[in-house]
This record gives C-alpha cells, structure tokens and sequence, in this order.
C-alpha cells in the first residue's frame, strides 16, 4: 500500500507541473501586448510607449519566456504568486482570505451535501418506487434544474426579505451561512445522493445481501453492509467535491457578496488582474490534482484489488 | 462502512466546525435597524486602493477624503485648499495662498511644504499621469512661505485649474503617509484633509467613512457613511427593500447598480426618492474614419447611419427616459460646447438618400446596399458586460438594415475594445466622452492621442486643421478666441459625423425620502456627501 501511495504521488507532480505551465501562458494568450494588458488593468488613462517601456522593465518581462516561468513558478512554490496589477498588494494577501472565506462555505456545505446525499440515497433506494423515494427524486429534478442565480434570489426574498430571518448577504454572523450553504448544498446534494441510491440498489442485488437474509440476519444489519459497501464509491465522489465546490462557487459568492475565490476571480478576469487569475487557477489545479490523489489513495485503502491497476 | 472513511467524514466535520466558528465580527452598519441617520450605500466594487496618485480606488470614495486646491462649480472654479491664487501675466505661474488652520486626518498640517511634497510625488509618476497634460508641463513647485505655494508651467495652459480640481491626482494624502518620499509604490496610510476619515476597510466587504469632526468648513451632519460591496443587482435591490442598504447611485462605470424596473418598484414603496443629474457625459458610436478598407470611411456611410440612429426610441425603450437623446458630441451644459450645428434627427429617407447620392445602391428591399462591388457592411463592438449597449446594438442593426446598411455585431471585453481603438482595428465601436469637467478638453485632447481617438479622427477631410486648432486651444490665453477655436473644432468633427451620439447619461442617487441636500457636482465619479442630512 505504501508503494502505492509513493507511486500515486510521484504521478501527480508531471500533471501539476503541465497544469502551472498553461497557467502562465495565460497572459500570453491575450490579443493584447501582456505590458498593454497591466497598464489597462492599472486603470491608467492614457499608455505611452514609454510607459510600455517602463513597465515592461519594472515587471522583468524582458526577459527570455522560460527564464519567466522558471523564476515564476519557484517563487509561486513559497506563495510568492507576486502583486496584484490593480492593488499593487502581493496575490498572497488577496488569494489566502479569499480562499478561507471560500473554504469555510465549501467545507459547511460539503458537511450538508455528504449527510443529505446518504440520508436521501438510502432512504430513496431503502423505499425504491415508493412515495418516498418518488419524492425526494421529484423534489431533487425541481430544485437542480432551477438556475441557481434564481432560486439564490428567491431565498433572500422569501427568507430575509419577507420572514426577516437572515441578511441579504456579506459573512458577519453565522446566520450568513445559511443560505448560501443551503444553495450550494441544493444544487450538489440533488445530484449526488443518485450516485449513492444507484449504488446502495446496485449493492442490494448483490448475492452477497441474498446470502446474508438467507442466513437470517436482521434486515437492518443486511442494510448496514449495505451501506458500507455503497459508500465505496461515494468516497471518490465526495473528495471530488471539494476542488469542484471550490471552482464553481462564483455564481453564489456573486449573489450573497461573499468575499470568497469566486469573486476574487470574477473581478480578476474582468480587471484583467493576471497575477491573481493565474494564482487561482494554480491553487484550483493544486486542490484537483491533490483530492484525486487522495481519492485515489482512499480507494485503494477500502478496495485492495484497485493497488493493482497503477 | 469503513474505519477509513469514517475516521475521514469525522475530520472533515471537526474542519468545517473549527472554520465556521472562525466568522469574523459584525459589518458595520449592515442591519436595517442600526442604519437610523447613517447611509450605508451599495456598490458593486471594493473601494480598492485609496491612494489618491493612483488610479485603481474609487473614486467616490476618494472624493470624501481627499480635496484638492481648487474645486469646479458651475459657477466656475472655485476656493477649496487654497483660498485665492494669482495667475502670471504670461499664464506660467500659478501662485496659490492657502487656507489656514487646516490639517490632514492624522494631525499633520496643511501647508505649502505639504502641497510641494504632494505634487512632486505625481511627478515622480508622470508617465502614468500623461492623460492629464498639466502634469506634463509643471516643471517645478515652490514652497514660497508657510502658506503660499507656486507652480512654474513650461507653457501657458488654460485648463491648468481646472485639471487641479480633479479627484484624482492633484489632490493631497499627509506626508507622513508617504513611503520613501514617494506615493507610487504605495503608501503607508489614507489620510486627506476631506469631510471624511476612512476608518474601517475590509476588503471586497464594507468600507467605513467617520465625519471629520474637524473639518475646515464644518462637520458633515451625516456622521457616518458605509460602502457596502454588493455585486449583484438582485442583491442590491433586496437588501434596499430589508433596509441593509438605504442609498444607491450610478457606479464609476457609469452603470446603474440597479435597472430601472427595480427604480420604479422602490419609488412606488413610497420609502426612496430619486434623483438625477444634468447630463454628465454623452454615449456614442465611435466611427473609424482612418479604416481604408472599410465603408466607414466615407463621410456619406457615417452621415446616413447618424440619421439612423433612432435616438428617441432608444432613451425612451431601452434607458426607460433614464438618459435623454443626444444631438452633438458634448450636451449644451458643456463648456464651450454650446455652438450651432446642423441638427441629424432619425430620418431613414434622408439616411437612404444619401447613400443614394453617393453611390451605394441597393436591388430590392432588404439587401446589402453594394459599391464598385462592396458591400455596405461593416463591425459594431460593444462591451459585452453592458446589458444595454448590447440591446442599442441590436436595435440600430435592425433600423440600419432597413437602409440596406449590415452592421456584424461583435462583443468583447472593454480593455479589448480600448485596445482596438488605440490600434485602428475597428469600424464602428460604443464609446463615451470624459465628463463634465473633463469636457471638452479632455475627450478634444484625444483627439490627436494614437491610444484614443487619433484613428477615428485622422481621415476626416479637415483633420490637419482640426489637430492645428487643437493645438492652439489649449495655450490660448484669451477667452474670445478659446470660444471661436471650440466651435470650429466641434464643427469639423460633427461635419465629419466621426462621433455619432446617442444619449446622454447622468447620475441618479437612490435615497431615503428624509434625506435632504443631495446635489452633484460637475463631475460624474463623485457626489458631495458632506452637504446631505436627514430631516
């Protein structure tokens, strides 16, 4: 198993590496001169060539393309991702409390997507083609096929608005939480308690649960193996998850202010804030590569015969 | 399930509680409850770095703390840091005397070391400061004694006090908040001499500005304003309703943070009032008069898509009466703009008459009007994040086809549509002038610049006479023949239909019915908080 995971390891380092290097050729793929592209992003009225000149030595960008990256990418492994085009701060000081006000919402809802999805997938595959599990399937189609921005606008006009439970938007209380939580959670848990009904039923035809009631063992401790053996795939669902989460939380950060990656990438792209959008897509690449290895690994710990396949 | 996979949920759960109890403390004002005298505005965008030599802060934000030695009125400038100035008989130097008794937010005095210290940071930054030309022609500034201070100009430059009253750079941050004697790396703190202190930040959340108890020409009554980031419309308009908001205005872009659907649902709450200013700038289509292998080179190709332009309509539909339609390149408000030009009202006869005349001939209705075997077609770019540039885009493609005029719309990002107008690689782009303040000569001004307009302006028939009164404008010394040179400048443009107006834009503030003594001032990026109060 060690071998194993120094193999998975070792793999994911040739997959960042390619990952960093699209990265910095990000700027490069502008129609406009990368300099042109800062100074814009500066907010400066009027760009001389002098200026252009200016700059371009202030940034280093004279220099030869892989001395560039090479002195990039070192620097970006200390979380030295250098400063922000439009704030002149270093992309750490923006990017880490971005990223942990991102963390927080993602790792609440992924608590709720992970407790939902089981409870409603057993429960769903426990009472297949019953009223329960017809509801639940109903309520999911309805609730995931609603655009979130939507549904999100929804929530605030019902439940801040019209109740006066909860704020609008911002994180200052706990309370803030909830309905950003509860969309993210809509949108993800409607889809992945499927994964965990389609294989709690898959599990339930097994020989394995025939020979267990044929033994005469209660029908809840038949459920238990059951379960235990359905969760196998939801492991890898559930890391995957989180870099997902992570990525996708633009349209909810938008809509309820949440100082988070999302926003922070949002205003990036549009301020054309290079430094910034290509530490964010290296982070996100970082958390995908890294919950793969670990899903990877996690699956191997449960199912040995997959150790095999690498 | 599995000792692994338990033991894993158990510390995602311990993970996720140990981060959310980590919450930070309450925003501001956010409660509807707490807002009472206070004004806590909406705005899609942090307030950013509020250093005042720079130009990434807002600049709303930056008007209530830092003031600058003169202030634009409609009246005209006017005393604000410096109380009295003298003008050299030549128009090369500028004395100011200023106001006493003032200081900057950290205690610091005001005086004419300060000023020097302040504009020799600008200068030390000049490159970045082309846009303004003042900046160009200081060449140097001289603490004559405590409270008088002088500027030497390379050249006369009428507009020199007028580009002094802009928010940004000429205005002033204490010295102590300087690094290394120099503002352009950053500075160590924000502290102006304006009506108010910023006193809380927290970036991408809320910005927190306390009254200046001891401001020169008294406190401001409201004693506290927060800048709430809110960056969805929807959310904007709901937190109006819940009252976590209670003030709006138009953001620096010159968008409305909330359309005017929304407007309307708040005014008939019977809780806001609105208010909109004079035109403050003028939105056009911007056409490539340099294109050579374009049909937008034709003076008669630009004249028949003016007439078109189906102005009305648009201000009534698409804006909802929100902007008004636009005749000229600068509304009559504008200094010096207020000159005889002939008038090109929506008229598709006209507009097909001319391209008649001149050539561009068509088979049968709705067909491509062709010329020695090219088409009438040509590209429109819009920003594709303003929701109603595209919806004019579409609207003049339709009455242009019935012209037989095609018109290829394109969407793209707004630094990508600045890059095309400094490079020439357009026909026809959405664009908008400065600004009142900054008009006309600021937009005139680029004119002649290769990063704006030179490519718009340089194959217009008069275009080495209009560059050479461009010229002349500005170091003209004597108002009689500054008049005379704006009115032919305006009227080779318009002549040459480079600058297709459609509406023009001003600001609107959203407020609570009790708030009394909201105006504008004479420039689009700012509102004077200090002159509001609750009744």
């Amino acid at each position: 198993m060690s071998f194993y995971r120094f193999k998975r390891v070792l793999l994911s380092i040739p997959l960042f590496l390619a990952a960093s290097f699209f990265t910095f050729i990000l700027i490069h793929l502008s129609p406009m001169d990368p300099v042109e592209v800062v100074l814009h992003a500066q907010g400066v009225p009027k760009i001389t060539a002098e200026l252009i000149a200016q700059t371009k030595a202030e940034l280093g960008m004279d220099r030869p393309f892989f001395v560039r990256y090479v002195s990039w990418f070192v620097s970006c492994l200390q979380l030295d991702f250098g400063n922000s085009y439009v704030t002149g701060k270093p992309v750490w000081s923006l990017l880490g409390p971005a990223l942990l006000n991102t963390l927080k919402l993602t790792l609440v809802s992924l608590v709720a997507i992970i407790a939902l999805s089981i409870g409603l997938g057993v429960a769903s595959a426990w009472r297949e083609g019953r009223f329960v599990d017809r509801s639940v399937r109903s309520a999911s189609f309805v609730l995931t096929s609603m655009p979130t921005y939507w549904l999100g606008a929804l929530m605030i006009w019902f439940f801040s608005v019209k109740l006066d439970l909860l704020p609008t938007s911002g994180m200052d209380s706990f309370n803030s939480y909830l309905l950003p939580v509860v969309l993210i959670t809509v949108n993800y848990a409607g889809i992945y308690f499927r994964i965990v009904r389609s294989s709690v039923l898959s599990n339930m035809n097994e020989d394995y649960v025939l020979y267990c009631r044929a033994c005469g063992l209660p029908e809840k401790t038949v459920m238990m193996h059951v379960i235990r053996n359905s969760l196998q795939v939801a492991v890898s669902v559930f890391c995957m998850a989180v870099p997902i989460i992570l990525g996708s939380t633009v349209v909810v950060e938008n809509l309820f202010a949440w100082p988070g990656l999302g926003t922070l990438s949002v205003n990036s792209i549009l301020a054309r804030d290079f430094p910034i959008i290509q530490a964010y897509v290296l982070v996100l690449a970082a958390a995908f590569v890294l919950f793969n290895t670990v899903s990877d690994i996690l699956n191997a710990a449960l199912d040995p015969k997959l150790r095999n396949d690498l | 399930m599995s000792r692994k996979t338990v033991i894993f949920i158990a510390l995602l759960i311990i993970a996720c509680l140990s981060l959310a109890g980590c919450s930070g403390g309450k925003a501001g004002s956010a409660d509807g409850a707490d807002l009472g005298q206070e004004l806590t505005y909406a705005t899609a965008k942090d307030i950013n770095d509020m250093n005042p030599h720079l130009y990434t802060g807002s600049m709303p934000a930056q008007g209530m703390v830092y003031e600058s030695l003169v202030e634009n009125t409609k009246e005209g400038i006017k005393p604000l840091l410096a109380e009295s100035w003298d003008i050299s008989e030549d128009g090369k130097v500028y004395r100011f005397y200023l106001r006493k008794g003032v200081t900057f937010h950290d205690g610091e005095p005001f005086n004419a070391e300060a000023v020097k210290r302040n504009i020799e940071a600008v200068l030390q930054n000049r490159e970045k400061h082309a846009w303004i030309k003042l900046s160009t022609m200081i060449t140097s500034c001289n603490a004559i004694d405590e409270h008088t201070v002088e500027l030497v100009l390379s050249e006369p430059y009428y507009p020199t006090l007028l580009e002094l009253s802009m928010t940004r750079p000429f205005v002033f941050l204490s010295p102590k908040d300087f690094v290394g004697g120099e503002t352009k790396n950053g500075v160590n703190g924000h502290h102006g001499t304006g009506p108010y202190v910023l006193t809380e930040h927290k970036a991408e959340q809320y910005a927190v500005f306390e009254a200046n108890e001891s401001y020169w020409n008294g406190a401001p009554r409201v004693k506290k304003i927060t800048a709430k980031v809110l960056p969805a419309g929807e959310t904007t308009y709901l937190a109006l309703l819940k009252g976590e908001v209670n003030f709006v205005f138009t953001d620096d872009r010159g968008a409305d943070s909330i359309d005017v659907e929304a407007m309307d649902s708040l005014a008939s709450s019977g809780d806001f009032q609105f208010v909109r200013s004079e035109p403050m700038n003028t939105k056009m289509i911007v056409a490539n008069s340099s294109k050579a292998d374009s049909p937008v080179k034709e003076t008669a190709v630009r004249e028949a898509l003016w007439y078109a332009v189906d102005r009305d309509t648009i201000s009534e539909r698409i804006f909802n009466g929100t902007e008004t339609a636009a005749d000229t390149l600068f509304a009559s408000n504008v200094n010096y703009a207020n000159v005889e030009l002939q008038r090109r009202d929506f008229d598709l006869d006209m507009a097909e008459s001319i391209l008649e005349r001149s050539g561009w001939l068509s088979g049968s209705d709705d067909e491509v009007r062709v010329k020695d075997g090219i088409p009438l077609s040509m590209s429109l770019y819009y920003d594709v994040n303003s929701s109603s540039q595209k919806s004019q885009a579409e609207f003049i493609q339709s009455t242009a086809k019935q012209i037989g005029m095609q018109l290829e719309l394109v969407g793209e990002e707004s630094s990508s549509i600045a890059n095309r107008r400094s490079t020439g690689d357009y026909d026809l782009l959405f664009n908008q002038t400065w600004g009142l303040a900054y008009d006309p000569q600021s937009t005139i001004a680029a004119f002649t610049s290769e990063a704006s307009y030179l490519h718009t302006t340089s194959g217009i028939a008069k275009a080495e006479e209009l560059y050479e009164k461009i010229g002349q404008v500005t170091v003209s010394t004597e108002e009689a023949a500054r008049k005379s040179l704006y009115a032919d400048i305006l009227t080779i443009v318009h002549d040459g239909a480079v600058f297709i107006p459609i509406t023009n834009g001003s600001v609107t503030v959203v407020a609570p019915k009790n708030l009394q003594g909201i105006t504008f001032k004479q420039t689009q990026f700012e509102l004077p908080f200090e002159n509001m109060y609750f009744e």
